[in-house]
């Protein structure tokens, strides 16, 4: 079925999908920490249960239970007993956002910037492609998807990043980079949009997003990628910012207790 | 040696008749389905879904078949005990789901919760939308269908209307890969470049192999030359786009292929 269908927003979709690889406990605690983190799985929200989650993800029961325990150490999830017992999320906004700190802390800026090659190379090709296959409705849908994104949170601005990336990639008629694109914001989607946090990068987004329907429109399949790698580039321009920004004061707050604080030598 | 060449009406008689199969299994569920809601003072999920699910999945596992996937999608409220409903199922093979191979039918996993976040309403998507409005059966696609096959699918749905109420809709997903297949068969009759275009001019299938399935045809008037089967699928007139031959300003020749929304070019 179409587009975005009933079953669910993609970028849900893809968290209850089968995983592959090795760590499989770490990518299951990893895939739902970032939906969770990101607002993609809300406050309150229930999970899947134990089994239920194997079955969706494709681990094994006891892989799923690693995982569930994880988030529970985490504090993301809390469990009930009883009839209307099940895994619950719990995320407030310090939580999440201490997480994602601690996750662009643990990662090298080779990485963020390996990241940012991986993710431009499938979003800059599905928006060149795009440009020459867009037909005047899809033109209309990404204008629709922009219409309604809300510029006013995180959450809503990161959320048109994503529909906007997957209709780009729907429109190139490509389902392995459909696949890839969806597969990449689950996995790396809260972090690489990190950015969004400050209003002028949610402004920006708009802009790019503005700049990329442009494009396509006019069947520049050239500026339509420049431009979607642009956005990109910035959004891990900002993190390698941020990171740097975090471990500075973290060395601060470190050093902080060895120095009498100034106004404590002065009472003795 | 001279080739034989059939003329394109011909060709593009033959490409509805390879689809008119799948829009004749559509169109006996919808009678069925019909039928048994309209039987029904208060029809229910609880009661409807296991006769979908024998409806449609005999011919999802029929050996040869085009439809990957099918199902009834009921109208919002219709369902006293389900507001959303989707009654969809999907055969195993996809390209994507490697684990569920071979395992047979699964149904599609919806979200039928308003206040969820994931829920989506289906009601603004195309493969509703428009037969709502046509009261008619509409293609839609060629699509890539990242939530439901997976897959470069063509999706044809068809309303139910029960005292002037739609009721809901039944349809059938098709791989584009499988309906290329069976059609290549069919272009290769004539002796000039065939190509198969939806009605927004995309490229289901063609003679050309180099040119890919999924792009639009370029050519010069072919967007005119399509105007009224874009028409015909907006309005529900069938009248609106009866098969009649254009000529580009190119020399190509364009022909509706019956009443599927599809046109052959011929170059």
């Amino acid at each position: 079925m179409p587009h975005a269908t009933a079953r669910a927003d993609a970028a849900r979709a893809v968290i209850f999908s089968p995983l592959e690889g090795a760590g499989r406990a770490e990518l299951v605690e990893q895939r739902l920490t970032d939906a969770i983190v990101s607002g993609v799985l809300r406050d309150g929200e229930r999970l899947p249960s134990e089994a239920e989650l194997a079955k969706l993800l494709g681990v094994a029961l006891v892989t799923a239970r690693e995982a569930l325990l994880a988030l529970r150490h985490k504090g993301l999830v809390r469990t009930r007993r009883g009839r209307d017992g099940g895994s619950f999320v719990t995320s407030d906004r310090d939580t999440s956002a201490r997480l994602l700190d601690q996750r662009l802390l643990a990662a090298s800026r080779i990485a963020l910037r390996d990241l940012s090659l991986h993710v431009a190379a499938i979003a800059g090709m599905a928006a060149e492609v795009a440009a020459d296959r867009a037909s005047d409705d899809d033109v209309q849908s990404l204008v629709d998807i922009d219409a309604r994104a809300d510029l006013a949170t995180p959450g809503g601005a990161r959320r048109a990043v994503g529909r906007f990336g997957l209709e780009v990639a729907a429109v190139s008629q490509s389902p392995r980079l459909v696949h890839e694109e969806l597969r990449l914001q689950a996995e790396t989607g809260a972090l690489l949009w990190m950015c969004l946090r400050e209003q002028e990068y949610r402004d920006r987004s708009r802009e790019a997003r503005l700049e990329v329907i442009d494009a396509i429109r006019r069947a520049d399949g050239t500026s339509a990628r420049r431009a979607t790698v642009a956005h990109v580039t910035s959004a891990v321009e900002w993190l390698i910012d941020e990171k740097a920004r975090i471990e500075a004061a973290s060395v601060i707050d470190d050093a902080a207790p060895t120095r009498p604080h100034p106004s404590e030598g002065s009472r003795t | 040696m001279t080739r034989v060449t059939t003329p394109a009406a011909t060709i593009a008689e033959r490409i509805a008749a390879t689809i008119d199969p799948v829009f004749a299994v559509i169109e006996d569920w919808r009678r069925e389905v019909a039928a048994l809601l309209a039987a029904d003072d208060e029809p229910r999920a609880g009661r409807i879904d296991p006769v979908i699910a024998d409806l449609v999945g005999g011919e999802l596992e029929r050996p040869g078949t085009l439809i990957t996937g099918a199902g009834f999608v009921a109208a919002p409220g219709f369902l006293a005990d389900a507001p959303w409903h989707l009654a969809w199922w999907l055969s195993g093979a996809s390209p994507f789901r490697t684990d569920v191979l071979g395992t047979g039918l699964r149904r599609l996993d919806a979200v039928s919760d308003p206040d969820a976040e994931a829920f989506r309403d289906y009601t603004t998507l195309e493969w509703w939308r428009v037969p709502e409005r046509t009261r008619r059966r509409h293609l839609t696609g060629p699509y890539v269908d990242y939530l439901c096959t997976d897959d470069y699918t063509v999706t044809i749905t068809s309303p139910i209307v029960l005292d002037g109420e739609m009721a809901g809709l039944v349809g059938a997903d098709v791989y584009v890969a499988k309906l290329e297949q069976a059609l290549l068969p069919e272009l290769r009759a004539a002796d000039r470049t065939c190509t198969v275009v939806n009605a927004s001019g995309r490229i289901v299938a063609s003679t050309d192999l180099h040119r890919a399935t999924g792009a639009l045809l370029r050519a010069e008037g072919l967007a005119d030359a399509l105007a009224p089967l874009r028409e015909r699928e907006a309005d529900g007139d069938p009248r609106a786009g009866e098969a009649q031959a254009t000529t580009l300003p190119g020399g190509a020749e364009v022909v509706a292929c019956g009443d599927t929304s599809l046109a052959l070019v011929l170059e």
